[in-house]
């Protein structure tokens, strides 16, 4: 069992080293696939980061008409708000407390100027909604605009709109190319392994006649495989842990001032991690297809 | 026993290969089958081992629906059947010894057991004393030894040689047709033998089916009735 083991590792190993050539430019493939991989995790964790921030701190504020304040018409409204989808939380709070929080925002001196209007107040009661998706905002705002008893809706306006958007864009470009960069990598190291099952046919031939099971004459063209995305997964999780530590450190963990960076422990440690699954995975994936392929012609 | 019936095997271009051939085969026989050029003997074979499924009809072997067989299941049932090619196909770089053994190792023979059979075998196919020897260092006779001794080292019950003198000269063919008797009568192993060459099947009489154009037009006993 274990001797077997053995013979498809060594086996696999031979196969890189028979086509050496062809091993390191499909290797060399998956590493710049992991490269662009880990800038792209790398970049789109932190937005994500200051996306949520910024999602979190998106909230609607719909006013509620004078004449709609009674406790009933209020939990209609807040019935029929709650009732649109997407909507995460919906706060009230009276227009006391409206006073009180604008008050707040502003300096001493103008806070008594206010304090004497507070019998007459201006303001209206409010529904603090949150929205699950920043991307709905716009939809969900025009939504309350059409209950009942609603005065009036605010948001962040269109800045939160195409900042929210531009960043879920960011997101989709990114996870697509991703994607076909997998995609081409796995053709790589397909080919390569085509071509090493080509050099060995006439063993495959044999095995099969002699009743080798699929599994066994499949198993060094895997190790192979693997062995291919391992190398290149290397040099790209080298990279990707100094260089982040060095940009980490030397930025003093913040972007621009504004934006703080993802700490690099364990944060750097899931991305390496989650490169070496991906370069393993897509060799063996690759040389999967390949063995298969081949083997399913031939009986 | 292998038992084929009503088989017709039509190939994906459209050629027709065998017409409605039906044939018994009981364990331990020797056969010849032979026929012209192109009248479907290797069809036969493959049919036999699993490598092509019949259009038609149904190939029984050792009580196993053949053509039924899932792909997964082909290596399993191919271990009970050993076949040799007039290339012999042998690996380059292993030498006589090693290229029995490799058909031992893909079966996950045990190591102490699998040496001690391939001394039996190449005892047996009498190439002993050639057992460190690269096959591009053997004669032709030597090779088609060694691939016979490769065929037989799992114990199949079957043993199929397509054309396995093709390549030798009349002495030598003899002594390989001489080697598969013994193998017939040690092992008893059922002998099925594709053969162009009427010599041999003179000097060593068996029972022989001839097939022509995919149809089977003869099939005489050991002795021509
Ligand atoms: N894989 C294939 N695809 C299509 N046609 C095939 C295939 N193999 C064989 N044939 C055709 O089937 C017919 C029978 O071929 P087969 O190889 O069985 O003949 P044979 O009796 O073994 O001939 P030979 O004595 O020359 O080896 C021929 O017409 C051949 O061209
Ligand atoms: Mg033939």
């Amino acid at each position: 069992m274990f001797h077997r083991f053995f013979r498809h590792i060594k086996e696999g190993f031979i196969g890189v080293g028979r086509h050496f050539g062809m091993a390191i430019s499909s290797a060399s493939a998956v590493m710049i696939t992991l490269v662009l991989i880990a800038v792209f995790v790398i970049l789109t964790w932190n937005i994500q980061t200051v996306t949520s921030t910024i999602e979190s701190s998106i909230s609607i504020v719909a006013s509620i008409d004078y004449e709609a304040e009674s406790e009933s018409s209020r939990s209609n409204i807040e019935t029929a708000i709650k009732a649109i989808p997407g909507i995460d939380t919906v706060e009230f709070r009276d227009k006391d407390e409206e006073f009180t929080y604008y008050a707040e925002m502003q300096g001493e001196e103008e806070r008594d100027f206010y304090e004497q209007y507070r019998s007459s107040n201006p303001f209206h009661d409010v529904f603090l909604v949150s929205v699950e998706d920043g991307l709905d905002i716009q939809e969900i705002t025009s939504q309350i605009a059409t209950i009942n008893g609603v005065y009036g809706v605010y948001d962040g306006g269109t800045n939160t709109y195409t900042l929210v958007s531009l960043f879920a864009n960011i997101r989709i470009f990114g996870g697509a190319l991703v994607i076909a960069l997998c995609l081409l990598a796995t053709y790589l190291v397909y080919n390569t392994i085509k071509i090493t099952i080509a050099s060995r046919k006439d063993e495959i031939w044999i095995m099969r006649n002699v009743g080798a099971k699929n599994g066994y004459i499949r198993a060094p063209f895997l190790v192979e495989g693997v062995i291919i995305g391992g190398l290149g997964s290397l040099i790209p999780i080298i990279l990707t842990i100094v260089l982040y530590y060095l940009m980490y450190d030397n930025l003093g963990g913040s972007l621009f001032g504004a934006f703080t960076l993802v700490e690099p422990f364990p944060f750097i440690l899931y991305v390496a991690l989650g490169l070496f699954v991906t370069g393993i995975g897509v060799g063996f994936i690759g040389s999967y297809i390949s063995v298969c392929k081949y083997l399913r012609l031939r009986r | 026993m292998i038992s084929i019936k009503n088989v017709s095997k039509t190939y994906h271009n459209g050629t027709h290969a065998l017409y409605d051939i039906n044939l018994e085969i009981q364990d331990s026989e020797f056969v010849y089958i032979v026929g012209p050029t192109g009248s479907g003997k290797s069809t036969l074979i493959k049919l036999l081992d699993g490598e092509e499924i019949p259009s038609k009809g149904e190939v029984i072997v050792q009580g196993i629906d053949v053509g039924k067989l899932k792909h997964s299941k082909v290596p399993l049932y191919r271990r009970n059947i050993g076949v040799v090619f007039q290339d012999y196909r042998l690996l380059p770089r292993k030498t006589a010894f090693e290229n029995v053994a490799y058909a031992l190792e893909v079966v996950d023979a045990p190591k102490d057991e699998l040496r001690k059979r391939v001394r039996e075998v190449l005892k047996l196919v009498d190439i002993s004393d050639k057992s460190n020897a690269f096959p591009s260092e053997l004669s032709g006779g030597q090779q088609q030894r060694v691939a016979i001794a490769r065929a037989i080292a799992n114990r199949p019950k079957i043993l199929i040689a397509d054309e396995p003198t093709g390549n030798l000269d009349p002495k030598k063919s003899d002594e390989i047709i001489r080697l598969l008797e013994k193998i017939n009568r040690e092992e008893k192993t059922t002998i099925l033998i594709v053969t162009h060459d009427i010599e041999i099947v003179r000097h060593h009489p068996k029972r022989m089916i001839a097939i022509d154009n995919g149809h089977v037009v003869a099939d005489l006993a050991e002795g021509g009735n």
